[in-house]
């Protein structure tokens, strides 16, 4: 292949290396105003009355916006978000009311003159304690809340979603167990802390058309939903995404687009801009949901996992619209890259006072995986197995069942392999090492898998045009947000087509009224669905070209093949045509013009997917899934809790890399932002539920000098045959299961079991010191 | 701008980043005196500018909202850095990269040099002042407690008078000095530290940049295995940054024996203050500063035996 | 307030708030969009420029206080349509991802060749710390910062 597994340069560089690629935030619209947000001071608290009188008065000022009036609910899977609060606030930072003005002077003068009377009520501060019987209510109304079917809310209940999974006979299975080992697992909500901070920009036209420039993931879910809930018409909404700074999924779904549209409207029709800084995006942005996990696992002597017992509660934050899709996908495949006969999983989405949960990288698998791979080490253990052959001996290969009962495909990726890969290359088995008496250099080891959490009907296309010079124009709906599929979607054309990379152009913008349909840049689907998509585009073009070229030519279409920007008839390489030449229609000498402008197009769906059952989860949700392995070695110490990770080695089966280079640039970052979320994130919360370190000096993320000293990425080809030329996505699973690979060398290193991210110094001193 | 303070929103509000949501009347003095006759002038309704780093900070969180600036840098005069045979000088708006830079402060003042190099990011040692850190009180202030065991003066000028402070009495609590409203420190004044003495800095944090849990500068000298002098200086660890006198006091005169380094850890646990804070909490942070008390020393220790 | 600055190598004569900042006059009067807004609080590095050669952060300097003084921004790097050697190490190892936080990782790399023609690893890394990326991990651009500085030494011994 020419052009297909290569490391080319990315197509989209140099626009971004010179300052000219263009961002939300660099959009300035003739007659632009500037809104900011009155936030909410109480975690849960009635609102008796506004009073902004006084703030109107503030010169520049236009006009001033409450919940009450925007009377719709917004949400993806569930309708429950409000557009600003109404009647009462749901988490520390929820937006009350929003100050329209001339400029952000006048706005941030006019915010705090705004009175708010308020009746504080008990909030839910903690997910265990919102699932207790008496536990205030977070939402009264989930009952009258619109969701879609694949979910499945209980009102008079703080629970926003329950998914549960049976397979086999768990009993049975615990009867037949030697062991049985039961622990708990924690994890704080932790922020995407993108570098472009949520930008967006919205304008209700006179004519009822609105129109959005936002830096979002998915400008078609932010459409539809918007159209859904204001009951506009699609074709009168357009969203424009230029570049994003960043998304990790917290631009995923739909955030603040709906408010700067109505608020366009209450100030005249003029575009308004809302631009976060970064303390408002800790706190009124969502978040990555915190996580509670109960894992009881039943093992026999010889490592055979017999049966498992498993209990997930994702903090969801005050609203769940997306964030219920989020226990869904850690139920669906709660066990890990592991086969489980017997098999009982609960996964909850529950509502609480903390900020709101999205979709962030890995969803649902950073969060169970932590679980699960410090389980899986600590029912090795107990069994005095190695932790490798224990994971090797439940690993779930080709023809074992899913939790809910795939046969896993004979196409699958191999968990093994990838266990293996890492296990060698960090050199597994030997003994922690005592490198002074306070340091201690120790290795430890987690293993991976996910599927795309999305609907089964989740869908993608793409147009590909040829225009008259022989250059190609490629329009997709998956946006550009760092991960680099566009790169890897032109490659694709270019080994269809046989054209060089540098000749087709990938649309740098997405615009709903002229991009095609993409359901959402999230799950790491894009480049396998958008890739599905493009091949068939651009066989379409070539089926076009060899029509033409085949009248022309005077040849059968099936004589006839495209290459280097030529179409010719084979073995007569001189009886040819340019693909220039029909790409408007090929003209004859005299004038006659037969074909016309070539535009293929090509659109994929997942092949079979299912709603899984309500009642035992079973179905098949995985378009594919991915696995892969990690392992490190740390030095560790003692009197500190200081850990540094002197080597990383990731495996991962991504079936085929298209373009090496972004692979591992995916991998490499994913990582990194792992170990950070591992080891230092965490939003920290006062007795009241606000939170205390929404700024980054208080909220630390990896820096250039925290990485691994070494890093080893293992890309492993095991092709999936639907997949295009063989690749699985593998954006997200890059952050899976870092933690627990620190957190199991910790382990290794001293015995000390540590159940509760983050692994900051601080935690780990204490465990350390708890334990002496 | 508002003046209405009296509805309590909480500091969830005090958010904007993108601006400085204050206005307030600019000064750019050329000469020291116009600087000083500005601030006789304006008291407390005005704030000294140099480096920016932190003043910019708190107007735009509305910590701070000063109807006057007067800013510093066109004053040549406070721009400098002279060494003679007692020490080095160094002027109000010298930046911190500058300072460290300076072959003089790494030959002879290693604490500081390693406190500079450690703290902040290269765009902040840009642009910010070692007067600047000093003034603004931090507890966590990295420069500070290599200035304490160094004996720093600084020089404060106001219109009429002009007086010298051992940087011991300059801190008074976070965020409060010894300076009246009308000062200026103009200088800070660093002797030079006992011929064969060696001195260190060390310090914990999060990650890579940030702001100490606990920091730390030592200086030693010791004749034979004696230690003939010693100076203990934390940061982080009390509402100033402070020397721990009593632990010198035991030293003086004595081994460095494990007993004693045990000794001594246990006096600094006893001497510092610290708080729980978003940072860290109270007992990790005494309980790393033992574990840096003993790096430090055992590190000047390492440093005589190569000698 | 007036001020006169030398914006990448052009005169400029701006009227300015004392309390406007130079990320805001370059982003908004300007329209030199390349500088980004990351934190406001001097975490993130976005922000970087060059004031008289040395990378300040520009959403914590008052535009008044860089009257008379030449800045230089993302936009002002490489000449006649040529890249610098920074931007084309960037393209060259990957170092790009969303892309968000290049310019000022560029600019502070920039800084760093111009002080030191031949950084060690730990040398760059410690130069950059003060600038945050979410995406890549920051292996690539250290990587893209080192081949940056062998196509500078190159260039300048031919």
């Amino acid at each position: 292949m020419k052009y297909v597994g290569k490391s080319i340069q990315r197509i989209d560089a140099f626009e971004k290396v010179t300052g000219s690629a263009e961002y939300a935030g660099d959009i300035e619209l003739p007659g632009m105003l500037y809104t900011k947000l009155l936030l909410s001071p109480y975690a849960h608290a009635k609102i008796k009355s506004i009073d902004f009188s006084d703030a109107l008065k503030v010169p520049g000022v236009i006009t001033i916006a409450i919940g009450e009036d925007f009377p719709f609910r917004i949400g993806l899977y569930v309708n429950d978000r409000n557009i600003l609060a109404r009647k009462k606030v749901r988490w520390v930072g929820e937006p009350v009311a929003a100050v329209v003005a001339e400029n952000l002077e006048a706005a941030e003068e006019a915010i705090e003159l705004i009175k708010v009377d308020y009746e504080p009520l008990p909030p839910v501060l903690d997910v265990r304690d919102a699932l207790k019987p008496d536990a205030p209510l977070v939402h009264e109304e989930l009952g009258e809340y619109a969701h879609s079917p694949a979910f499945n809310p209980i009102p008079g209940t703080n629970i926003a979603n329950r998914f549960v999974v049976k397979k086999g006979n768990v009993e049975e299975g615990f009867k037949k167990s030697d062991v049985i080992v039961e622990n708990e697992f924690l994890m704080p909500q932790v922020s995407h802390v993108p570098m472009e901070p949520h930008t967006c920009i919205g304008q209700y036209m006179k004519d009822g058309s609105i129109k959005i420039w936002t830096s979002a993931q998915s400008p078609f879910a932010i459409r539809y939903i918007l159209g859904y809930s204001l009951g506009v018409p699609l074709h009168k909404i357009s969203v424009y995404v230029p570049y994003v700074g960043g998304g990790f999924g917290g631009k995923a779904g739909i955030n603040f687009e709906p408010l700067v549209v109505l608020l366009s409207k209450k100030a005249g029709y003029r575009p308004v801009k809302l631009e976060l800084t970064r303390e408002e995006q800790f706190m009124v942005a969502p978040v990555r949901q915190g996580f509670y996990g109960k894992i009881k696992t039943g093992v026999t002597r010889d490592g055979k996992i017999m049966a498992e017992k498993i209990l997930y509660v994702f903090d969801a934050g005050a609203y769940a619209d997306y964030g219920v899709n989020i226990g869904r996908a850690a139920g669906y495949s709660c066990t890990g890259p592991y086969y489980v006969p017997n098999l009982e999983g609960e996964s909850l989405t529950v509502y609480t006072n903390h900020p709101w949960g999205t979709a962030f990288r890995g969803f649902g698998h950073f969060e169970f995986l932590w679980a699960i791979e410090r389980q899986m080490e600590i029912v090795a253990a107990e069994i005095g197995m190695d932790p490798i052959e224990f994971r090797l001996k439940n690993a779930l290969l080709p023809g074992l069942t899913t939790p809910t009962g795939e046969k896993l495909r004979e196409d699958a990726g191999r968990i093994d392999q990838c266990i293996k890969a890492v296990a060698e290359k960090i050199g597994w088995g030997t003994p922690p090492v005592k490198i002074t008496p306070n340091k201690i250099r120790a290795k430890g080891i987690a293993a991976l898998w996910k599927a795309p959490a999305m609907p089964p009907n989740a869908a993608s296309s793409a147009i590909i045009k040829l225009n008259e010079d022989g250059t190609f124009l490629l329009s997709v709906g998956v946006t550009e947000i760092g991960q680099g599929t566009v790169t890897a979607l032109a490659q694709i054309v270019a080994e269809e087509l046989s054209v060089p990379v540098e000749k087709i152009k990938v649309v740098p913008f997405r615009h709903t009224d002229l991009t095609p349909y993409s359901w959402q840049t999230v799950a790491s689907r894009n480049l396998f669905m958008e890739g599905r998509a493009v091949i068939r585009a651009a066989r379409d073009v070539k089926e076009q070209i060899l029509e033409v070229a085949s009248q022309v030519l005077r040849v059968p279409k099936d004589d006839l093949e495209i290459e280097d920007e030529k179409v010719y008839v084979k073995g007569r390489p001189e009886w040819s045509l340019q693909l220039k030449d029909i790409a408007a229609g090929y003209v004859y000498p005299n004038g006659n013009t037969i074909g016309g402008p070539i535009i293929g197009r090509g659109y994929y769906v997942g092949s079979r997917l299912t709603y899984l059952d309500p009642e035992t989860g079973q179905g098949y949700p995985a378009l594919k899934w991915t696995f892969g392995a990690q392992a490190v070695e740390i030095e560790l110490d003692t009197e500190t809790g200081e850990i540094k990770i002197l080597k990383l080695v990731s495996a991962f089966d991504v079936g085929k890399a298209i373009n090496p280079m972004l692979v591992e640039g995916q991998i490499v970052g994913g990582c990194v932002q792992s170990i950070s979320l591992g080891m230092w994130e965490e939003y920290k919360y006062d007795k009241n539920g606000r939170m205390i370190n929404p700024n980054l000096t208080d909220y630390k993320i990896a820096r250039a000098g925290d990485i691994p000293e070494e890093h080893i990425v293992v890309i492993i080809e095991n092709p999936q045959k639907d997949g295009p030329y063989g690749a699985r996505g593998v954006g997200e699973l890059s952050m899976l299961s870092v933690p627990p690979a620190i957190a199991n060398a910790i382990f290794h290193a001293t015995g000390v079991n540590i159940n509760n991210l983050p692994l900051s110094f601080e935690n780990i001193w204490k465990a350390l010191k708890e334990k002496r | 701008m508002s003046q209405n303070k009296n509805i309590n929103l909480g500091y969830i509000n005090l958010f904007n980043t993108h601006i400085i949501p204050v206005k307030f009347n600019y000064h750019a003095p050329q000469t020291l005196e116009e600087a000083l006759n500005l601030l006789n002038k304006l008291k407390d309704k005005a704030r000294v500018i140099a480096g920016g780093t932190d003043l910019i900070v708190d107007m735009k969180l509305r910590r701070k909202e000063p109807e006057h600036v007067v800013s510093l840098n066109k004053i040549r005069e406070l721009d400098y850095i002279t060494v003679d045979s007692l020490g080095v000088k160094i002027g109000a708006i010298v930046k911190l990269r500058k300072i460290e830079k300076e072959k003089i402060i790494r030959e002879r003042f290693p604490a500081l040099y390693e406190a500079l190099k450690s703290m902040a990011s290269i765009q902040v040692r840009n642009m910010g002042t070692m007067v600047g850190n000093i003034c603004n009180a931090s507890p966590a202030a990295d420069t500070a407690p290599p200035l304490l065991i160094y004996n720093a003066t600084l020089t404060a000028k106001s219109l009429n008078n002009e007086r010298k402070i051992p940087i011991e009495e300059f801190f008074k609590a976070p965020g409060k000095t010894a300076l009246k409203e009308d000062e200026l420190v103009t200088e800070i004044f660093i002797p030079y530290p006992p011929q064969d003495s060696h001195s260190t800095f060390l310090k914990i944090t999060r990650v890579g940049m940030d702001l100490s849990k606990v920091s730390i500068a030592v200086l030693t000298k010791f004749n034979g295995s004696i230690i003939e002098d010693i100076r203990i200086a934390l940061g982080a660890v009390a509402p100033t940054p402070l020397r721990i006198r009593r632990a010198e006091e035991f030293l003086k005169n004595k081994p460095l024996t494990e007993e004693n380094l045990k000794i001594v850890q246990e006096i600094v646990a006893k001497e510092i203050k610290p708080i729980t804070d978003v940072r860290s909490t109270e007992w990790y942070r005494r309980e790393v500063a033992k574990v840096l008390v003993k790096d430090a020393l055992m590190k000047c220790l390492e440093e005589e035996g190569g000698r | 307030m007036k001020i006169r600055i030398i914006v990448n190598g052009v005169e400029r004569e701006l009227e300015v708030e004392p309390n406007e900042l130079l990320i805001n006059v370059l982003r908004e009067k300007l329209r030199l969009t390349g500088t980004k807004y990351g934190c406001g609080i001097g975490e993130c590095g976005a922000c970087t420029v060059h004031v008289n050669g040395e990378p300040v952060l520009s959403c914590l300097t008052l535009a008044v206080e860089v009257d008379g003084k030449e800045i230089t921004t993302i936009e002002g790097l490489g000449k006649d349509g040529e890249l610098d050697p920074i931007q084309e190490a960037f393209i060259e190892e990957g170092a790009v991802q969303c892309g968000y936080c290049t310019p000022g990782f560029i600019m502070t790399a920039k800084a760093l060749l111009n002080e030191k023609i031949n950084p060690t690893r730990e040398e760059i890394i410690d130069y950059i710390k003060g600038n945050l990326c979410r995406c890549t991990g920051y292996v690539n651009i250290v990587k893209a910062i080192q081949k940056a500085a062998e196509k500078i030494s190159q260039r300048k011994s031919k």
